[in-house]
């Protein structure tokens, strides 16, 4: 009875956890903590001087006096009117800004850079090239350590559900770690924790995602009998399946919502299945411990 | 008086104690029957595909028609954007890569919306529930 509810609990808990660290539920709706102030789920505007940074959480944003800090908007606009100013840098994501120009004294950085750069190029073309990478980077770690995309891949597809619900926990981990190290950025050891997890986690992806073509591929263009293997020219070998997989999910990529939305998915098992499976290495993460016998 | 288990732990050193046990003396002979083994015809192609059948092959035209297909696909979407496509494909493949001053203050105005305690409360649980998950074999097997 208890196993039966470990995977939709386990998935629930992480899900609620991820919730809450990114739309920050503690601070509801409107709250000032010293000298910050924080907006959330509504509109605000800047009327008087802030010394602190302002962050608003799915709301607009009127600046018309100065912000000291920062000023972070995620998924929102932001209209800079009067004598509003930023002193700080403007963060933004999923958000328009509007009227900018010589108000931000630090810098102007679009979160998710890919969003920013479609302004002036097609999102398909960015999408496109980077498949392009995705696809010599898959190339490239297939050929190096096939055996272990294998059984990556056959994991995911084995156990598919405990990869997905492990992959949503540890990219909640990532995450809630990240906050734990940005607290020790003042002192010299806060940079270096967080640049390894950074690679840990991004070597994480790349290693599943690689994985995930391969199921994919194989789900897709796998051969079922040992006739139709013997048969075949192109289509058999790991480097085909991660190759067909690759360009499968590259093509559900290019779809609008959907292709966005597949793609994070697919994250949540590589993730998962990467670190199920040690990085195709199948051995313990954890040595248990038994008593030493007389 | 030697025990069963004594003689069945060194049979040989032992040997007379089954003159004197019955037990061990059904065992014995038990073990000692003819077994007969019946050799079946194995049609290989009758079992069950294993992963690694063909799978060292290396299909190096379909990786190549790949590569060309969607590099052509990014120069012809680029082009079509208006956009140089040697520099669009560059500016793609550096814009994937976060901004990290940002990230980072981002991680640190998280942290003081939520809280300490709570931030600690929910690393310790997310990274106890991570623990046990790692600790579960891997299921496929690739024999």
């Amino acid at each position: 009875m208890f196993k039966r509810l470990v995977v939709p609990l386990t998935s629930i808990a992480a899900i609620v956890t991820l919730c809450m660290v990114v739309a920050p539920t503690s601070a509801n709706e409107r709250h000032a903590f010293s000298k910050d102030l924080y907006v959330i789920g509504k509109s605000a505007t800047i009327n008087k001087p802030v010394a602190g940074s302002v962050q608003v959480y799915r709301g607009n944003v009127t600046v018309a006096n100065v912000i000291a800090g920062d000023l972070l908007v995620l998924g929102g606009a932001v209209v800079f009117t009067g004598a509003g100013r930023v002193e700080g840098n403007l963060i933004y994501a999923a958000s328009k800004v509007t009227n900018a120009d010589n108000r931000v004294r630090g810098h102007v950085y679009p979160l998710a850079s890919v969003e920013g750069a479609t302004a002036s190029m097609t999102k398909n073309a960015i999408v496109a090239s980077l498949l392009l990478v995705w696809l010599i980077t898959a190339i490239v770690v297939t050929l190096m350590s096939g055996r272990e995309i294998r059984l990556s891949s056959i994991e995911v597809r084995a156990s598919g559900l405990h990869c997905f619900v492990l992959g949503l926990v540890a990219f909640t981990s990532f995450v809630l770690t990240a906050i734990a190290f940005s607290y020790l950025i003042p002192y010299v050891i806060g940079v270096p924790l967080l640049a390894a997890l950074a690679v840990f986690a991004i070597l994480t992806k790349v290693y599943g995602m690689i994985a995930v073509f391969h199921a994919a591929g194989t789900i897709v263009a796998g051969s079922r009998s040992r006739q139709q293997l013997a048969s075949r020219t192109w289509l058999r070998g790991d480097l085909a399946m991660v190759v067909i997989g690759a360009l499968i999910l590259g093509a559900i990529r290019l779809i609008p919502i959907i292709g966005p939305i597949v793609w994070g998915l697919a994250s949540v098992f590589a993730i998962g299945t990467a670190l199920a499976t040690k990085f195709g290495r199948r051995e313990p993460w954890f040595l248990a411990w038994r008593p030493s016998e007389a | 008086m030697m025990t069963c288990d004594e003689y069945l732990q060194d049979p040989e050193e032992h040997a007379a104690h089954v003159a004197s046990c019955e037990t061990c003396r059904a065992l014995i002979e038990e073990l000692d029957d003819i077994v007969d083994v019946r050799h079946r015809a194995i049609s290989l192609d009758a079992l069950p595909l294993a992963p690694w059948e063909g799978a060292s092959h290396r299909t190096w035209p379909l990786v190549a028609a790949g590569l060309a297909a969607v590099l052509i696909l990014a120069i012809a979407l680029f082009f079509a954007s208006g956009v140089s496509s040697l520099n669009g494909i560059a500016s793609a493949v550096m814009s994937a890569i976060p901004p990290v001053q940002p990230v980072v203050r981002v991680l640190q105005l998280t942290s003081h919306a939520i809280g300490v305690p709570v931030i600690a409360l929910l690393f310790v649980a997310i990274n106890s529930i991570l623990f046990l998950l790692l600790r579960r074999s891997p299921k496929g097997i690739d024999v």
